[in-house]
């Protein structure tokens, strides 16, 4: 597989999903993935769906880290994994993070519920970016979406 | 390259009026009625006159807008009893948006069910005529605060309502604000709202624009918030407007606000009489910290006092400030008033000797005045027919680059950083232009920071959360 040679950058696709303009923390992650070594794709803010799964289309993407800082996550994310199976984007690494639900609610209780969306890893109110970061190095070692997602298969 | 010139004014300004006009919610404003009603305004109204009779102390604008006209009635009433020199009406975001139809229909539904469906008052829903109703007996200015791209209707309801000064401009109203609104569109927008401010003028009780220079309010340069503020001078200038206040956010180092106000006020004056526009009357506005606020109420209050002294210290001619619930949301009445009474307070308390300095605040008078003659001079040099069009270059290019902006032509390259002192430094310039020497400054300068091995990201999420 080309993308095991050692110089190979795995490419990430970051951006805000809904109508979330919360520009801060996208900016900082994507530095954050760059200074570690990742491509980084940002679509930035407002980003539809549809649109992180045709970036992920365009860019052979090797995995997609949605934001939402508004809460509006539970609302976009629900056919999330099925958009990138019937695009055969189902090997895609799926992560998301921020606020991802509107109000207070148990973090057990939201990580299941994104998994259930399909996510392969969930991190609610989670503030160190690097815990992701670390996560998906070793996600990516193992080729694409050893997590949930793929498990539940189609 | 186009220089910044009279010759920009726009042309025609009545017939463009008539058309903005005929929107069915300017409820039928007339021009000439309005120029009437401006006649019968108290004076006090106009902020060069409230500017005039300050005193020693800098004048104190809370800020603060609710949906409901009673509510905005008590609270213009409770602000001034409470001392504010300037009446704030934040306007909701709706009508920023330019989406009156939601606004006016969430302005129903919180009549009907009292409760607030809206964060601002929806001014072009209330419309000028009750508006003016806000404002009967009060003889101070008003200070219109959105944050509109297009905010030419805006514009026009508050004149008409006896609104003396309109905050914002076509780059700080827009970088900060929008995703896509484009911004050679917004230049335009701004030049009418410029110009009708101009035209509604009179000698002594010119209609006051001000500049919002915080813009993102994160790890923004001085030298970046110096250009962009005295562009929109220049702008505004162009349209005829004779009364511009420049502003700046507190940086989270007390050298660099002093610094910063510096530069602001020689360069707008400089540049101001450079292109001739010697009438221009400038005045320096300062933020209180606009970034994340503690959520202890102590040390909220304590960051309060602490900018309150420094707009002291800078001689600020207003003080726009925050309250201790500022963590929270959209504070309550008596909390915005008790923020202007402890301002007021430190004020009073702690008069500044001026003239404060130290070669530390020399140093860095000089490096930002550098930069932000170096940006300015760049931007003039832009080919284009008219000035406006050079700024819109600057974008396009990268010159002008204001970090974490969620528009998406800006460019988002330059890097910065704060220092061991916490100034703000640019870590990479990207395409902005300054000077190898002042880069080299700069960097030397971060050297004084503890964490500099640390990777960026991590240094830039310490900056942000700085005050917390």
């Amino acid at each position: 597989m080309v993308k095991m040679s050692s110089d190979y950058k795995a490419r990430v696709i970051i951006g805000v999903i809904g109508d979330d303009i919360h520009v801060v923390g996208n900016r900082i992650m994507q530095l954050a993935l760059e200074e570690s070594g990742f491509q980084v794709f940002n679509l930035r803010t407002r980003v539809r769906p549809e649109e992180f799964c045709q970036a992920a289309l365009e860019v052979n993407a090797d995995a997609v880290f949605v934001s939402s800082l508004n809460g509006e996550g539970e609302y976009w994310c629900a056919d999330f994994r099925r958009l990138f199976r019937e695009a055969g984007l189902g090997h895609v690494i799926l992560y998301v993070g921020g606020n991802i639900v509107v109000g207070n609610r148990p973090t057990d209780e939201v990580i299941k519920l994104f998994e259930q969306f399909g996510f392969d890893r969930v991190y609610h109110q989670v503030t160190d970016i690097s815990v992701a970061i670390a996560d998906l190095q070793e996600d990516l070692k193992h080729g694409a979406a050893q997590h949930a997602g793929a498990a539940r298969g189609d | 390259m186009a220089l910044p010139s009279t010759q920009a004014r726009l042309g025609e300004i009545d017939r463009y009026r008539a058309q903005v006009l005929t929107h069915p919610l300017a409820r039928g404003i007339s021009p000439e009625e309005v120029r009437d009603h401006l006649a019968q305004v108290p004076r006090q109204r106009f902020p060069r006159v409230a500017y005039a009779n300050r005193g020693a102390d800098p004048c104190i604008q809370p800020r603060g807008g609710f949906p409901l006209f009673e509510a905005q009635q008590q609270l213009t009433q409770q602000l001034s009893a409470a001392g504010a020199d300037f009446i704030p009406l934040t306007i909701d975001s709706y009508t920023r948006q330019n989406q009156y139809d939601t606004a006016t229909q969430l302005l129903h539904r919180s009549e009907e069910e009292g409760k607030n469906y809206l964060n601002g008052y929806p001014l072009i829903s209330h419309g000028y005529e009750l508006t003016r109703q806000l404002y009967c007996d009060l003889e101070k200015p008003v200070s219109l605060r959105h944050g509109t791209p297009d905010a030419r209707l805006l514009a026009e309801v508050a004149i008409a309502s006896g609104i003396a000064e309109i905050e914002g401009g076509a780059i700080c109203y827009c970088l900060p604000y929008s995703e896509g609104f484009p911004i050679d569109r917004c230049l335009l927008y701004w030049q009418y709202v410029d110009r009708i401010c101009a035209v509604n003028s009179t000698e002594g009780a010119p209609i006051h624009r001000e500049s919002f220079g915080p813009l993102t309010a994160t790890l923004v340069p001085p030298a970046i918030v110096v250009a962009v503020e005295i562009i929109e001078a220049l702008l505004a200038a162009e349209q005829g407007v004779t009364s511009f206040a420049v502003s700046f956010g507190q940086t989270g180092s007390m050298i660099q606000d002093i610094a910063t106000a510096t530069v602001l006020r020689e360069l707008t004056r400089y540049y101001l009489d450079e292109f001739r526009f010697e009438s221009v009357q400038t005045y320096l506005v300062y933020h209180q910290w606009m970034g994340q606020f503690p959520v202890q109420r102590e040390r909220a209050a304590a960051l309060i006092a602490c900018s309150a002294a420094i707009s002291s210290i800078i001689s600020a001619d207003k003080i726009v400030v925050k309250t201790i619930d500022e963590a929270f949301g959209v504070p309550r009445p008596e909390i915005n008033a008790e923020a202007c009474d402890s301002v007021r307070y430190v004020l009073r308390t702690f008069r500044s000797a001026k003239a404060v300095t130290s070669p530390m605040i020399e140093h860095e008078t000089a490096l930002i005045r550098s930069e932000a003659e170096s940006i300015l001079e760049a931007v003039f040099n832009l080919p284009g027919s008219a000035f406006w069009e050079s700024i819109y270059r600057a974008f396009q290019t990268g010159l002008l680059d204001v970090p974490f902006s969620p528009h998406a032509d800006n460019a988002n390259k330059l890097l910065s950083v704060r220092d061991g002192n916490g100034s703000v430094r640019i870590a990479n310039a990207a395409n902005v232009p300054i000077s190898s020497e002042d880069a080299r400054l700069e960097r030397e300068l971060l050297e004084s920071r503890e964490d500099r091995a640390d990777k960026t990201y991590r240094q830039m999420l310490n900056d942000i959360r700085l005050m917390v």
